[in-house]
């Protein structure tokens, strides 16, 4: 219990760091910024509390946004995907897998990961540029940004998942 | 009862997830008006230690391009200094004007060196991070400039740091004129490209052409008269065709800074003094 508390620490503190110190450096074709510290919420087993979820996302969000002088953006827009990671996760569940698996290329196999990770990081990035924009003037680039992100970020992940594995 | 309480228990996530949003709702919308709100930005102790420390490493392999900045700006100085030269031997018989304006330029304006810790580009609002803060003298609604020109006002400041709204805000609005004549208007950016800006409120008779240089106006006591802001791109009419709105080619360049300048003008609280008077008199 406890050597999993501290392993998942020591992830977020290694996510928001590389977060804040290199990704949101990143702008691909002025736009495509990878979301890395979403990970941690992605990685969490299938059988963690809903509770849980919640305060390590809201915790996370707010350590990005501190980093990056959006107050509540990212928390608002990571406390949204861990309240529906959960059902998320339930669409794509591989059906005789344990109830404790962990997400992964592994334990779910490529194609159900990408889309589960695809449907999460849209809901993330779909209430995270509409709160940082808050307005619907330029729907067009906003669109194009959250899908870019969200592409950007799919392909971060995948390349982490094959690195671990 | 128990019936309530098992719906409490089994949902309760729900109140959580709710009370959570309401915290982030509050965070998002206070962060404007709320000057103690400085512990949620990069501004505070941990995030800029971590920012500083991550600047001093990334400066050593800025320091080729540093260098040669450097060595162009010694060079433009010299120039300069050897035209000024010229005419203030030209002026030598008035020392009084001589004297007047080198001890005004001397004595008005206090100047902090700093380090640029954290800036960014593409966000609606952008702020940048300065290693200077209340125990170096900083003050809010300083003055943010680097060798190229002005990049942005101090907005919060805690002890050693300070976050200041960098020309690339929406919130950001300073007043700005010509540099061969007075006509002004009000220096605001419209997202997207950080390398340009606009002039709104210009007025309709204002003498200009592309390519004049823009200035600070000195209107507002931020900045002091005649730093460098950027160059005119192209012009155009405002929506209600009253005014000028010219696309300005700003002068610093955001995505390359490492060191700036903040600078406060002494007499500034004496000046928003004498005019709060304005906004309080009925």
């Amino acid at each position: 219990m406890i050597v999993t508390f501290l392993i998942h620490l020591g992830w977020f503190a290694l996510l928001v760091l590389c977060q804040a110190l290199l990704f949101n450096n990143i702008h691909i074709f002025g736009c495509a910024t990878p979301f890395i510290y979403l990970y941690l919420i992605i990685k969490f087993n299938a059988d963690t509390s809903r509770y849980a979820l919640l305060l390590w996302g809201f915790a996370l969000g707010l350590a990005v946004d501190i980093f990056e002088n959006t107050p509540g953006i990212n928390a608002s827009a990571t406390l949204l995907l861990a309240m529906t990671r959960p059902g998320l996760l339930r669409l794509f569940t591989p059906r005789d897998s344990a109830d404790n698996f962990t997400p992964g290329i592994n334990s779910m196999g490529s194609g159900l990961f990408i889309r589960y990770t695809l449907l999460s990081l849209l809901v993330h990035q779909t209430a995270f540029i509409t709160l940082l924009t808050f307005s619907f003037t330029d729907p067009l680039t906003m669109l194009v940004r959250i899908i870019s992100n969200t592409l950007l970020t799919i392909l971060c992940f995948w390349g982490i998942e094959k690195v671990r594995t | 009862m128990r019936n309530l309480l098992n719906f409490f228990f089994k949902n309760g996530y729900w109140f959580l997830f709710i009370f959570l949003e309401v915290v982030c709702f509050i965070l998002l919308f206070r962060f404007n008006n709320y000057q103690g709100s400085v512990v949620f930005t990069s501004a505070n102790r941990f995030a800029s230690y971590v920012y500083n420390f991550s600047a001093e490493v990334s400066s050593y392999f800025k320091l080729g391009s540093i260098n040669t900045q450097l060595t162009r700006e010694n060079f433009d100085l010299q120039v300069e200094n050897q035209l000024l030269r010229k005419r203030l031997e030209q002026m030598m018989p008035d020392s009084s004007f001589n004297k007047l304006t080198t001890s005004l330029s001397s004595q008005h304006y206090q100047i902090i060196p700093a380090r640029i810790i954290n800036n960014s580009l593409n966000k609606p609002d952008n702020y940048i991070t300065l290693n200077k803060g209340k125990a170096d003298g900083v003050e809010a609604e300083m003055g943010v400039v680097t060798g190229n020109g002005i990049v942005g006002i101090v907005y919060m400041i805690s002890e050693h740091y300070s976050l200041a709204i960098s020309l690339l805000n929406s919130k950001s609005s300073i007043s700005c004129k010509f540099k061969h004549n007075d006509y002004f208007g009000y220096l605001k950016w419209r997202g997207n490209d950080p390398q340009y800006a606009f002039l709104e409120d210009l007025p309709r008779h204002a003498l200009f052409q592309q390519g004049d240089t823009i200035v600070t106006s000195g209107h507002s006591a931020v900045f002091p008269q005649g730093l460098m802001v950027g160059t005119v791109d192209s012009i155009a009419d405002s929506k209600d065709g009253l005014s000028y709105l010219l696309k300005i080619r700003l002068a610093a360049d955001f995505a390359c800074m490492d060191n700036a300048l903040i600078i406060s003008d002494k007499n500034r609280i004496e000046q928003q003094e004498l005019e709060s008077f304005i906004v309080n008199k009925p």
